[in-house]
């Protein structure tokens, strides 16, 4: 007997996501699917949100080896979306290398509108082997950040950078408009490989490239809504001491100096100085074809969420557009 | 685990007192152990006849062997090591000359102000910075970033445009950028004041008309930074590749040349930031690692397309990056 129902749009670990403006001009879902793996939550709307929200999930909280996730987005003229996760998304181990965990994600940002990704990190355990595809295809207006982040596995067991295969991509591309093809903005690929390095020490060579970081981090900031961030960013880059420098006041100075009044923002700064010399952050930001890139890695995985959730914070425009949830991952 | 060749075979079968003969595949087709075999046993004047037809055999046999060590002879490929001295390029002799004048390191460049990292990487890993670890990691990272374009420019001249475009994309910061096309502007006008007017015979006319429109089309960008995108950039990558394939040279030597180049680079900065001198930079240049390094990059990435380029030691653009930071820096990346 023919099955009365529709026949089902998706297929395994293939999700869509379109978000629209409603009737009440609020950010609202207009069409949401997925299927295991992948699932996909979010609470219901209310009238005082500033985007929808939108969690994304994984059963188990992580991908076991071989899982395939795919993921496309609408995100319609002039409506906001912000995506956060539950926790890390564990990559499980593969039975061999040539067993691939892909996550893939296509996003459309039409003009106007805004997405704001800001996850939790990736964590590849040992033995695992993973890829991931983000492309953002982004309108003129449209807006978009974009976090993503990579550990070095379960440090608690002693893994450090153990895993067989980890590959990041993260694609911007300006939308194609009348009479025009869409143009690569920004193309940033990470893919580290065990069996890469031509020496012998091969069973370690991504620990031996990752310099002892713990943690290493991407922020994309593009867009109209994302202006004063990446501003603020690279503000606070070209304000990093110098490395190298000596200090040269004399002892009388270095009192007068030490007993002036900070501006909130000197001292903000000063503390978080303090705690990037502590947490051993390493960061750089640059502007790279209209996008703003901030790449980052630090000792810790506690000290990266915490120096980028500091800026982020500190910075402020990010909750004000989006509604503080959406940065609840890197709080 | 089998031994090497028949004669310490043979030493081990006396050794241990076995038959060599029966056990080891090797050996049972081993011609003059079966011609001796032969002697042996068939020499008896009754036997005559018969040994007649096998010394027959034998003749026949032994032509075939002088025939196939002739043919041998004359199809033998030239003992010189494949990549550099080779007549590889379709017009050798001229491709060679240009061979030379790209490896040179008077090429001015202007390759000698940029130390790719490595002083922000000593200023960074100071006092456990190992040079051969960062040569390591810059090699690595070098090949998989941009090797990539060098080799799809000379496969494709055409696409120079669209090249360098897609590189200008896929570069993270600003110093890096700043390198790639202070080299690639200069190489350009190497090209097209120096080389264009001795472009050998032969090279592709249709490549040469692409170089020249890049050059009109970078003139016409807006050299002040904009947030609008440049349409031509003049990264050293897909230049170095469009014009090594205009002068003939061939893909691996380009790629190789390619790769060298940057090794000489860092380590006239090595020297210049005084890790080591000149005699131990030349050790390091002549070393069987870096042969074996820069081979084993360009095998890497040989058949790796340019959307698959990317960064394979993330740590590096941090070092880049962060190079403006420096305090006192004596190079420009």
């Amino acid at each position: 007997m023919a099955s009365p129902f529709p026949t089902s749009s998706s297929a395994p670990g293939e999700g869509n996501l379109v978000v629209d403006v409603m009737p009440q001009k609020i950010s609202g879902l207009s069409a949401m699917t997925f299927q295991y793996p992948l699932k996909l939550i979010s609470p219901s709307s209310t009238s005082y949100q500033k985007s929808v929200l939108v969690f994304l999930l994984t059963y188990g909280g992580g991908l076991v080896g071989g899982d395939q996730v795919n993921l496309k987005i609408i995100v319609k003229k002039t409506s906001k979306l912000s995506i956060v996760t539950q926790g890390h998304t564990k990559i499980f181990k593969s039975l061999s290398p040539d067993i691939v965990t892909r996550q893939k994600l296509q996003v459309m940002i039409e003009s106007g509108a805004a997405l704001c990704l800001l996850p939790d990190p990736v964590q590849p355990f040992q033995f695992s082997a993973y890829e991931q595809s983000q492309i953002f295809e982004v309108a003129d207006t449209g807006s978009l950040c974009l976090l993503d982040w990579v550990s070095a596995g379960r440090t608690a067991r002693g893994e450090d950078w153990d895993f067989w295969k980890w590959s990041g991509r993260n694609e911007v591309w300006a939308a194609s408009e009348a009479g025009r093809k869409r143009r690569l903005l920004l193309r940033d690929n990470v893919f580290l490989n065990a069996q890469e390095l031509n020496d012998e020490d091969r069973d370690h060579s991504v620990r031996r490239k990752m310099q002892g970081l713990g943690i290493f981090g991407t922020l994309v900031l593009r867009g109209p809504l994302m202006e004063k961030l990446a501003l603020f960013f690279l503000e606070e880059f070209a304000a990093l001491p110098r490395i190298g420098s000596r200090d040269f006041r004399s002892q009388d100075m270095k009192d007068k100096d030490s007993s002036l009044v900070l501006s909130p923002q000197e001292a903000w700064r000063k503390q978080r100085l303090r705690q990037e010399a502590l947490d051993g952050v390493l960061w750089s930001a640059a502007k790279v074809r209209g996008c703003t890139v901030i790449k980052f890695g630090t000792c810790t995985v506690e000290g990266g969420r915490v120096w980028i959730g500091g800026m982020i914070k500190q910075e402020g425009s990010i909750s004000d557009k989006f509604g503080e949830d959406s940065i609840m991952c890197i709080r | 685990m089998y031994p090497s060749g028949p004669d310490t075979d043979r030493n081990c079968g006396t050794r241990l007192g076995t038959h060599t003969l029966d056990v080891h595949p090797q050996f049972k087709c081993h011609l003059p152990s079966r011609i001796a075999e032969y002697d042996f046993f068939m020499t008896s004047p009754s036997d005559y006849p018969q040994s007649q037809t096998i010394q027959d055999e034998l003749d026949i046999l032994e032509k075939h062997l002088q025939d196939a060590k002739a043919r041998l002879k004359e199809g033998a490929p030239p003992r010189a090591p494949r990549l550099l001295v080779a007549n590889e390029g379709p017009f050798s002799t001229s491709s060679q000359h240009f061979l030379l004048l790209l490896s040179d390191s008077a090429l001015p460049l202007g390759s000698f102000a940029f130390s790719s990292g490595l002083e922000s990487y000593l200023a960074h890993t100071r006092p456990k910075s190992s040079f051969p670890a960062f040569l390591d990691f810059s090699l690595g990272s070098y090949a998989s970033t941009t090797l990539p374009f060098v080799l799809a420019a000379y496969r494709n001249p055409i696409n120079l445009v669209e090249l360098d475009d897609t590189l200008d994309a896929a570069i993270m910061c600003t110093v890096g950028r700043r390198a790639s096309v202070a080299q690639g502007r200069a190489l350009l006008s190497i090209w097209d004041r120096s080389f264009a007017s001795a472009l050998p015979d032969g090279g592709s006319k249709e490549a040469v008309a692409v170089l020249k429109e890049f050059a009109i089309l970078l003139r016409a960008t807006s050299p002040v930074a904009t947030n609008d995108l440049p349409t031509a950039s003049a990264h050293l990558g897909p230049l170095f590749g469009a014009i090594a394939c205009i002068l003939g040279m061939s893909l691996r030597q380009t790629a190789y040349v390619f790769m060298l180049s940057h090794v000489k680079a860092l380590l006239s900065a090595a020297v210049r930031a005084s890790i080591f001198g000149p005699y131990h930079a030349q050790k390091i240049l002549a070393s069987v690692e870096v042969q074996e390094g820069i081979g084993g990059v360009i095998e890497r990435v040989w058949d790796t397309s340019i959307e698959d380029a990317g960064q394979s030691v993330p740590i590096m653009d941090l070092w880049v990056g962060r190079h403006e930071m420096l305090y006192s820096r004596i190079f420009n990346s």
